[in-house]
């Protein structure tokens, strides 16, 4: 103290003598500090917080004991997973058709109207059956979906559920040489990708958070899921009874997700060992007390947060690709479209990948948005101009398994090649923004992409050794 | 007579090559020099690091030495020698290299530097300790003084860097230290402290951390043979070569004494056992540090093992009454001791 009340001293001496004396301090002070700090705190709780037995407290005690049991922790995360995939493909299915037939009932109505004034043909086809019948497409397969995922989801968010997932598969995620949380972001992902890489803020090693970023399009998000339910009832629930199908199909789908799991974490360890060397960091998480969901704001925050966010984006992304569907399907040089020739000329690669040049084309005009992947290819398999509706599960299988030649090879490598192909427009941009650099962008391209290649190549070429297909 | 526009394009291009190679500050001539320049700097500054590093063990420096260690051909050598001995930072006496006051500072401004730099790599960034030598090697030649004393106050005036040596000041003068001695010196079944470990030769100091040891860990020899030496934490065993062994410093462990045998890492603790948190590994600096301390595992907190997943890592500790989920790694940085349940 009398060195600072010593009025003869100029700041300048007290600085020398604080530099003085720093040395002294030793490392353990800044610990001294927090530790009197929180006696401080503690003091203040004591004489002011009056704690009785508390019995919800117990309650949660219990349901953590069973829900990150070593039992019991993950059956029931891929229960509640099933449950989620479950109640969004049966609560979606009426809404889907509702929306739908209301949608392309104005397009009917309205491309009519056109006709009946006289506007040529090719405006009322390109605006109508081009960009409009992309946004319809888009918004009633994709809406009833994320208005039922998102909302599920958060409420598992605001119940504390999603800490525990991370804390059930930190282990994996360790060995593989990233962080916790990223079981979090890949969560995320199910909604949407782009949403998942912004979510990897929460992941404080640059390292780490990169990881996070380029492995995140291993799941499939909304957009994907229609590609996935329609192979799980195409090709694996029609031969179950009306009742069983619905389980069976959201069995499918988990099992798919479960596969893109699984590349997560392989292309994690790869990339920790390879392009993102180094140790896994040091992981600390909470895991809050539960509590009861907040509904009002669950509703607000997953629609209008999330699901009108990614809608709108999907439809900018769309209305594009409907147009351009449009001008594919109704160019006609020497009696064939150009979707027909495009596709034509892929075929042999995608034969290669046991897939067809019909699928590749339908993957190349959806890189803006892959929720138009199914019905591009329905759009070029039944040579109609334009987009059309999903003509019926029997249908579906003659067009596809009687006239295109359809296997259980191609089934399954168009699943692969819809888990793990390159990530939407959206998504590159994204990865692109939060990384701030080109060069990861194009990584997180170049890896997707070539490991569809490479996988969809490798289990067709099996699958044709063996005699299978 | 050849073509006027010919010659004017010739003499067009002469020009641009000449401004190619003699611009004042982008040409190839300047950028040469400069990169020549730098090149003998960081040659100058590894010489006088190497130097000090030897005063410091008190041993001098031949020139020898500075051929084999820092393999710079002897030509070379003595070319940089006679410029360091012109600016007036070594003295050459008899056929050792010594500092001047000028160079002894130079030298420890750079030690200062590249200790920094490991601290920060270590402990903010959490690089592995195998590669922050390398790295912090070509940082300390290209940051200011300025840069380093910003550097030194973000990190908090650290005062080891993360192999335990001393960090010197803005004045170069270093933090008073205790001499450790080497392991291969340590007597037998005494509990020594570790305050050092010698980063250089790379191989040596590789194997040290692949065997575990941490700065600040209490061990016992337990055994002590031509072929290798066996330590012993309490918990576990670590084994080395004998030249590996002198590259590990011990001081004699007061701490052991006040803990007795009953101190241990939280991560070996029982299920459903409280216990009380003891203190935090000195290895354990910056960032995971902070954030320890944050979560309140402040000495004398209690803290037990509440959840456990089905792979069995990482575990979930209730602590100040919230649940906080740690890997099995970093509950090993924690020191605890059983507490009777109630």
């Amino acid at each position: 103290m009398s060195v600072l009340t010593n009025e003869n001293l100029t700041p300048q001496d007290i600085l020398a003598k604080a530099q003085k004396l720093r040395p002294q301090l030793g490392d353990a002070f800044r610990d001294e500090i927090v530790t009197s700090l929180y006696g401080e705190a503690e003091r203040i709780a004591q004489r002011a917080v009056h704690t009785t037995k508390d019995k919800r407290w117990d309650f949660d005690q219990r349901i953590d004991r069973i829900v990150t049991s070593p039992v019991w922790g993950l059956p029931i995360m891929l229960l509640l997973l099933a449950a989620v995939f479950w109640i969004t493909i049966v609560g979606a299915n009426i809404p889907s058709q509702m929306l739908a037939t209301a949608l392309f009932w104005l397009e009917d109505k309205a491309s009519g109207l056109f006709t009946a004034w006289g506007i040529p043909w090719w405006i009322t086809g390109f605006l109508w059956h081009g960009i409009y019948r992309g946004l319809a497409w888009v918004v009633s397969v994709m809406l009833p979906p994320m208005a039922i995922f998102f909302p599920l989801f958060t409420i598992l968010e605001d119940l504390g559920y999603l800490p525990r997932v991370a804390f059930n598969l930190d282990f994996l995620f360790k060995k593989a040489g990233a962080h916790g949380k990223q079981a979090l972001t890949m969560a995320m992902g199910f909604g949407c990708n782009a949403a998942g890489v912004v979510a990897t803020r929460v992941i404080d090693s640059p390292r780490e958070r990169l990881i996070a970023i380029l492995t995140n399009n291993f799941v499939p998000c909304n957009g994907r899921f229609p590609t996935l339910i329609m192979l799980a009832t195409v090709f694996v629930a029609a031969s179950f009874s009306p009742v069983a199908a619905s389980f069976v199909a959201a069995g499918s789908v988990l099992a798919v997700v479960l596969i893109g799991v699984f590349f997560t974490l392989l292309v994690s360890w790869v990339l920790s060992r390879t392009l993102l060397k180094g140790e896994a960091s040091a992981f600390t998480l909470e895991l809050p007390p539960y509590r009861r969901p907040n509904i009002g704001r669950i509703v607000y925050t997953s629609l209008i947060d999330r699901t009108i966010f990614v809608l709108w984006r999907a439809v900018l992304m769309a209305a594009p690709a409907g147009a351009v569907i449009w001008v594919l399907g109704n160019i006609y040089v020497n009696g064939n479209s150009l979707a027909i020739y495009i596709a034509n000329f892929l075929n042999p690669f995608g034969v290669l990948l046991g897939l067809d040049g019909v699928i590749l084309l339908a993957y190349i005009i959806a890189i803006p948005a892959n929720e138009i992947v199914v019905p591009t290819m329905l759009m070029v398999y039944t040579g109609t101009g334009m987009m059309i509706d999903l003509p019926g599960l029997d249908g579906l299988r003659t067009l596809l398994i009687g006239q295109h030649g359809w296997t259980l090879l191609t089934a399954i490598n168009l699943m692969l090649f819809s888990l793990l192909h390159n990530p939407c427009a959206t998504t590159i941009a994204t990865i692109y923004k939060e990384t701030k650099s080109a060069k990861w962008a194009t990584v997180s391209v170049i890896i997707t992409l070539g490991l569809a290649f490479l996988v969809t190549f490798l289990t067709a070429s099996f699958a044709r050794l063996i005699g299978w297909a | 007579m050849p073509d006027p526009i010919v010659l004017l394009l010739a003499a067009a291009l002469l020009f641009a090559l000449a401004l190619l190679i003699f611009h004042p500050r982008k040409g190839i001539f300047i950028r040469l020099r400069a990169g020549r320049a730098a090149a003998q700097r960081e040659k100058m500054e590894d010489i006088l690091k190497f130097i000090l590093d030897r005063q410091q063990e008190g041993r001098f420096t031949s020139n020898e030495a500075l051929i084999d260690v820092l393999s710079i051909h002897p030509n070379e050598l003595l070319r940089v020698r006679k410029t360091m001995e012109a600016q007036g930072l070594v003295r050459v006496e008899g056929g050792t290299l010594a500092l001047t006051a000028t160079g002894q500072q130079l030298a420890l401004q750079i030690a200062r530097a590249h200790r920094l730099w490991e601290r920060y790599l270590a402990t903010e960034a959490r690089l592995p300790l195998q590669k922050i030598h390398r790295e912090a090697h070509r940082m300390e030649h290209r940051i200011s003084q300025s840069e380093v004393n910003a550097l030194d106050a973000a990190l908090g005036y650290p005062l080891f860097d993360p192999h335990g040596d001393p960090i010197p000041n803005r004045a170069g003068e270093l933090p008073a230290k205790e001499l450790g001695k080497p392991l291969t010196e340590w007597e037998a079944g005494t509990p020594g402290r570790i305050i050092q470990f010698e980063d250089e030769p790379p191989l040596a100091y590789e194997q040290i951390l692949a065997e575990g040891l941490k700065l600040g860990q209490t061990l016992r020899v337990i055994e002590a043979t031509p072929e290798r030496y066996v330590l012993t934490d309490g918990e576990n065993e670590y084994r080395l070569a004998p030249a590996v062994a002198a590259n590990v410093f011990l001081v004699p462990s007061p701490k052991a004494a006040i803990h007795g045998g009953d101190v241990f890492p939280l991560a070996s603790l029982d299920d459903d056992q409280p216990a009380e948190v003891v203190n935090i590994d000195e290895s354990c600096q910056g960032f995971t540090r902070r954030r320890f301390l944050d979560l309140g595992l402040t000495p004398g907190t209690i803290i037990y093992p509440e959840l456990n997943n089905f792979f069995g890592d990482p575990r979930a500790y209730r602590v100040r009454g919230t649940l906080i989920a740690l890997r099995r790694d970093q509950a090993g940085m924690i020191q605890v001791r059983r507490l009777e349940p109630e």
